[in-house]
């Protein structure tokens, strides 16, 4: 028995992406900067891509970078605005649950002259507007606030940060990887003037990704060279991952209504199920406002890595939050950062359902989880039963 | 090496653990180590007879690998000499379960270190110890950050339970009173922390009762050195007195009465 439900990790590649991918690593193998009509060609895919991109959320077409994935967008992103733009001013503002990329490159902008602001969360890890207000002051160019958290599944205000921004003459970015796939995306309707966007989290090959960036903003290349991508991203372009994501981007837009729906029914039910079955467990996240493939629990006196080693033995894959499975040994910035204790981020867990998640696998997973929580409680020194 | 990739021995002992449980009576002791920045909190029972450990048991909050260690030592140490007992080293564990990923020598391998504490511990008794008396401070100091965050995020009364709704509020421990707070405001929050500079806290039994019926979280031996905000409190630095470890928690509200 295998179950998955770590999708917010990784995602399989959807078999139509594969078949779409095919023909561009031999038979159409061109190199859209070559001027004979095998490079003709590859342009026209190239072309086609870039609107389906764009189609995607609701941009226009030269307003789309061709990435190797989300990590790089948001080093382009960030950095690239950054350096492009510090004549108008050095101070960006970010919020405590970034993603680990944007937390690093903050690092990197503040060793370079940038000071970086965190905006804290609530205990449900929403990003408050009059805590991002007060932080601006006239040295404020960039605003960088994740559109859904990727751990807890939080949705952020966005439209109405994007409308602040907007008013105060702030750029706006946004990693809406979490959300990719799941929630509509709009940059217009949202005032977004950069977006980070991944082609694995919409089913589509790892190693491509894309940033939009609206027309009139101005960016610093991190990569140079041939000058591909507006001279924004150079290197030859990597032909079968760009058609790979458009086609995903494609298929997401017109199945993601209907499978967003079928995935937050699974969600409800394994929040509703887990906090009626279990005693002393407790959902982290938003109650209303959160991703419909997100669940995210922690019991009391439990932690994260045996939870995920018990469950590992009955062939269930998933995530924690736990230090103790993490390269560093800290706990999730993100649950610390919603108020939890660091004994309580160590006993979380994290469930993603995704397009290959059935009704089976969640029964399969509620079947389990009582017993596992309940064997590891019984070796806690600090879980008391009542 | 992933920090979960771990041997046969390890898995097998995590599994099955051997000897979980806890121990009661004149002649046992305990020892409990943790350390709560990294999570794993370890508490281990020695019965004795005649300098010699009759019978083992533990319970174990961690990983993998806390799980394991502490189940190998009891198998360890069951039947040893106080003397040979201590001298068991976190290396002596780790070689007995084939090893540990490298990641986890240091922060989940405190089961020689429980067993140390616990043969301490009945030493002590023996020689009727009462152990070390805890140093408290009086509460007349005034936090690092006190006076500028008064009443945006520090009251010194209660103005109204209601008024802590939805805010994740700490109540530095002052007996009875803060107790009461506590569970009262635990009805409108879902996140109440009680900080208190002793072991156990100085409150009537069934306020304790009571409390423990609440999400009310006691944080032992620990107590607030600052608070941190922008223009509203945002969060605290903590001081685990125990473990000498410090540490932020994200608030929204403090109660000093």
């Amino acid at each position: 028995m295998s179950i998955y439900l770590d999708y917010q990790s990784a995602k399989p590649l959807d078999p139509r992406v594969i078949t779409a991918m095919k023909p561009y690593f031999y038979d159409k193998f061109g190199n859209p900067s070559s001027l004979h009509k095998v490079g003709d060609n590859a342009t026209n895919v190239l072309n086609d891509a870039r609107l389906a991109i764009a189609n995607f959320i609701a941009a226009e077409k030269n307003e789309i970078i061709f990435t190797s994935g989300a990590t790089e967008s948001n080093n382009l992103a960030l950095i690239g605005f950054a350096l492009r733009n510090k004549n108008k001013g050095n101070h960006i503002i970010i919020s405590e649950i970034e993603h680990i990329s944007i937390h690093n490159i903050a690092k990197f902008l503040t060793k370079n002259g940038f000071t970086i602001s965190k905006v804290p969360v609530d205990q449900f890890g929403k990003v408050s507007i009059e805590k991002i207000k007060e932080r601006i002051n006239d040295k404020t160019i960039l605003i960088s606030i994740g559109y859904a958290n990727n751990e807890i599944g939080t949705i952020q205000p966005i439209g109405e940060i994007g409308e602040l921004c907007r008013n105060k003459k702030i750029a706006f970015h946004s990693d809406a990887v979490p959300a990719e796939g799941l929630l509509p995306l709009d940059v217009n309707k949202d005032n977004l003037d950069l977006l980070t966007l991944s082609s694995n989290d919409i089913y589509g090959p790892k190693g491509i990704g894309a940033l939009y960036m609206r027309k009139g903003i101005k960016l610093n290349p991190l990569i140079i060279g041939g000058g591909q991508e507006h001279g924004l991203r150079s290197g030859s372009e990597n032909i079968p991952g760009i058609v790979g994501m458009a086609k995903a981007a494609e298929i997401m837009k017109i199945e993601m209504t209907a499978e967003a729906e079928r995935l937050s029914n699974y969600r409800d039910r394994l929040i509703k199920e887990i906090l009626t079955n279990i005693p002393k467990s407790y959902l982290n996240g938003h109650p209303s406002r959160r991703l419909p493939n997100n669940a995210h629990f922690r019991f009391s006196g439990i932690e994260g890595e045996s939870l995920l080693l018990s469950l590992k033995d009955k062939g269930i894959a998933i995530s924690t939050g736990s230090a103790c499975s993490s390269k560093t040994l800290e706990p999730s910035h993100t649950l610390i950062a919603t108020g939890l204790l660091h004994e309580e981020a160590h006993g979380s867990l994290q469930i993603t359902c995704g397009r290959f998640t059935t009704e089976k696998d969640i029964d399969t997973f509620l079947n389990v989880i009582p017993g596992v929580v309940n064997k590891l409680r019984k070796l806690s020194p600090l879980y008391k039963e009542e | 090496m992933k920090s979960t990739q771990y041997s046969e021995k390890v898995l097998d002992h995590f599994r099955k653990p051997r000897n979980v449980g806890t121990l009661e009576g004149e002649d046992v002791a305990v020892g409990r180590v943790g350390n709560p920045v990294c999570g794993d909190i370890m508490e281990i029972y020695i019965r004795v007879k005649d300098d010699k450990i009759l019978d083992m048991k533990f319970k174990t909050f961690g990983c993998g690998s806390a799980i394991a260690t502490a189940s190998m030592i009891t198998e360890l140490a069951m039947g040893k000499t106080l003397e040979q007992a201590m001298n068991i080293t976190r290396n002596d564990v780790a070689n007995e379960l084939n090893g540990l990923p490298p990641v986890k020598m240091h922060c989940s391998n405190l089961a020689a270190d429980a067993l140390k504490d616990a043969i301490k511990n009945y030493k002590s008794m023996k020689k009727n110890e009462t152990g070390v008396t805890q140093k408290i401070e009086q509460g007349i100091k005034k936090l690092i950050g006190e006076d500028n965050f008064l009443d945006k995020g520090v009251f010194y009364k209660i103005d109204g339970y209601p008024s802590f709704k939805d805010k994740r509020t700490i109540i530095v421990d002052n007996g009875d009173k803060t107790a009461e707070a506590a569970i009262e405001i635990s009805k409108y929050t879902p996140r109440v922390v009680l900080v208190t500079q002793l072991k156990d806290l100085p409150v009537k039994s069934d306020l304790k009762i009571k409390l423990n019926k609440t999400d009310v979280k006691v944080l032992y031996e620990s107590k607030i050195i600052e608070i941190k905000g922008f223009n509203t409190v945002e969060k605290v630095s903590i001081h685990d007195l125990n473990e000498d470890e410090k540490y932020e928690l994200f608030v929204d509200a403090i109660l000093i009465l």
